[in-house]
């Protein structure tokens, strides 16, 4: 009888499994074969190659400092306000559709309005020269600025979204009993809403960061050629360079550097809140 | 002079008021219920004493002071919430320490403490648990111990054992009712459970619609209960008007002669317990007797209820398992005289 039961649990979850396997695991790991095997036989030749390589070097470290750096905009900037919807706002379900709002748009046409806004004739330059900030319009664009600012506002809805969902799971009972026993608002703040909002906080800062580092369009659009990330340099070693091996190599480091970023994330969010 | 007061309260949310002129007060040492059904206003009555929220009108004085604006954290004040509110990222440890490093005591006395009120609710041994891994009654004595700790000056409690089991329930109240007696603070209990609250508290208030009907010890309002909402609450069902003719001497409606035990000016209205009632053959020569017809007879395991029809109105009655009477029946009630009591 249990044995009949189990196998059809199997039979469930049989569609998704294959499908990941053929579509996702096998080409991942012919990915990784493709980078250990330059010349039919195994060497890490490839990656001693890429890794002494300046112009990479400068792209790898390029690539995590934007992608952090926009996880923690994403994190400061959505934490007030996800912690405004899911507590204080009375119209939670508009706050919410406004905050996920540019989710709707394509990332294509929002890099293309940055460019807009941020362009020497834009609303922003305008703004700053005829303020007399400057004398002329700045370069906002194709630089790290305006790539850090197409993160943000790419990512930041998923931020507040995984902290709205925790932030909803903490009674308010929780605060009133902090304030109860002493807790300033500040104090019931950081003893108990921030330690179990972490794993929403932790969510969303892989989601952000994973985000980011993968991200093709929006560094191609609002990037620079001397601003490439390890996205647009693997399309360049693979489309431009015609090298499938380095491509592969780039590509290979960059899951590897998302995993293990990720991890850290976690082991801090247990850290702080083991029960989470 | 009373050490919590409240004065004309009027509370509630935005157009929906739930007290209006609403006064309160507790002695030193005291413990009270608020006892009334959902709605009645007493957890709102609570939290405001509490500082959750602030009254729209009127006025809190603790201990002589105004303190209907300061703020909770100011208040030293316990709370045991329904849902326990244990901060389920703490352990038992740091749960019951969390009002005293607030307070920026020394680490050493916290531990101090901390240990000595585990104690206290038995629950040594388990300072490293974390909520989630304790059972419903350890949670209950975890929230006990962490309000208790901070020595408040007030405890209040938010029907804190409505989520036990009925066993647990009657263990946990005698334990509250120890722990209170044994170190004098002063409580406020919110429940809806009459049973309850009339086991653990020296005064009972009995709310309804956001007024307070009635405050007493409970055997003042189990036996002299002032409005008939009251007296239906603690199993009053059979109501009649009442018109003196002499000392204790009153007439029903009927005609009928009834002698009480107490005595009122003018009219007023009589109850008396279906417990309180006997039940004797039609035209028997008893005292206080009413002439009836017996509607219905309902099996209740030991007693029997008969449901009586007479001239005033009809009449329920609990008697013997041992008397037999049948549907259709003429029978003569006697009111046992000091059982009837004048309401309002």
């Amino acid at each position: 009888m249990k044995q009949k039961k189990n196998r059809i649990w199997l039979l469930l979850i049989l569609p998704g499994t294959l499908f990941i396997t053929v579509f996702m695991l096998i080409p991942l790991f012919s990915l990784c074969l493709t980078s250990f095997f330059p010349d039919q036989s195994f060497s890490f030749s490839s990656y001693l190659k890429l890794f002494g390589d300046v112009y990479f070097q400068q792209t790898f470290l390029r690539s995590i400092r934007l992608s952090l750096l926009s996880t923690l905009l994403c994190a400061l900037l959505g934490y007030p306000t996800a912690y405004y919807i899911s507590k204080h706002s009375r119209h939670k379900g508009v706050m919410m559709a406004l905050a996920v709002f540019p989710m709707f748009t394509s990332p294509v046409v929002r890099s293309f309005s940055w460019m807009v806004i941020l362009g020497k004739r834009g609303i922003v330059n305008n703004f700053l020269v005829w303020s007399g900030l400057f004398a002329k319009p700045q370069d906002l664009l194709y630089n790290e600025f305006s790539m850090t600012v197409g993160f943000v506002q790419l990512f930041l809805p998923q931020m507040i979204l995984s902290l709205i969902g925790v932030m909803d799971n903490i009674s308010d009972d929780l605060t009133l009993a902090a304030g109860n026993l002493g807790a300033t608002r500040l104090g019931s703040f950081f003893h108990v809403v921030l330690p179990l909002s972490v794993s929403g906080l932790v969510t969303g800062s892989v989601l952000v960061f994973t985000g980011c580092m993968t991200a093709y369009t929006t560094p191609q659009l609002l990037g620079g050629a001397d601003t490439r990330v390890l996205s647009t340099m693997v399309y360049q070693y693979a489309m431009s360079l015609r090298d499938w091996t380095q491509a592969s190599v780039v590509a290979v480091v960059m899951i590897a550097v998302t995993m293990l970023i990720s991890s850290l994330f976690s082991r801090i969010s247990r850290k702080i809140n083991p029960v989470a | 002079m009373a050490l919590l007061e409240l004065r004309n309260i009027t509370a509630g949310y935005g157009q929906n008021i739930i007290l209006k002129d609403f006064d309160l007060s507790v002695e030193k040492g005291e413990f009270v219920s608020l006892l009334g059904s959902s709605g009645c206003g007493k957890t709102t009555c609570l939290r405001m004493i509490a500082g959750f929220s602030e009254p729209m009108a009127g006025s809190i004085l603790f201990d002589g002071k105004d303190y209907t604006h300061v703020p909770l954290h100011k208040r030293n004040f316990g709370f045991v919430f329904q849902s326990y509110a244990l901060f389920p990222h703490l352990t038992v440890f740091d749960n019951v320490a969390f009002g005293l490093k607030m307070r920026k005591l020394d680490k050493a006395i916290i531990r101090k403490e901390v240990m000595h009120m585990l104690k206290v609710v038995d629950l040594e041994g388990f300072e490293q648990r974390f909520p989630r891994e304790m059972s419903g009654g350890q949670r209950q004595r975890v929230a006990l111990a962490r309000a208790l700790v901070i020595k408040p000056d007030l405890l209040m409690f938010d029907e804190p054992l409505s989520n036990l089991d009925a066993k647990l329930r009657v263990k946990m109240r005698v334990e509250i009712r120890r722990l209170q007696q044994e170190m004098g603070f002063t409580a406020i209990y919110v429940t809806h459970d009459q049973e309850e609250c009339f086991a653990i508290s020296d005064k009972v208030a009995i709310m309804n619609g956001g007024v307070i009907e009635q405050m007493d010890s409970p055997s003042e309002i189990y036996n002299h209960p002032k409005t008939e909402f009251i007296a239906r609450f603690v199993g009053f069902e059979n109501f009649f008007d009442l018109t003196r003719t002499g000392e204790r001497a009153f007439t029903l409606p009927s005609g009928a002669q009834v002698n009480t035990r107490f005595d009122h000016a003018g009219a007023c209205k009589g109850c008396i317990r279906p417990g309180d009632i006997a039940v004797y053959p039609a035209g028997a020569d008893v005292p206080n007797a009413i002439a009836g017809r017996v509607q219905v007879c309902t099996f209740l395991g030991q007693r029997k209820q008969l449901n009586v029809a007479t001239d005033i109105g009809e009449f329920v009655v609990s008697t013997d398992q041992s008397q037999v009477f049948s549907a259709g029946e003429a029978v003569t009630l006697s009111l046992a005289a000091n059982k009837i009591i004048p309401i309002d």
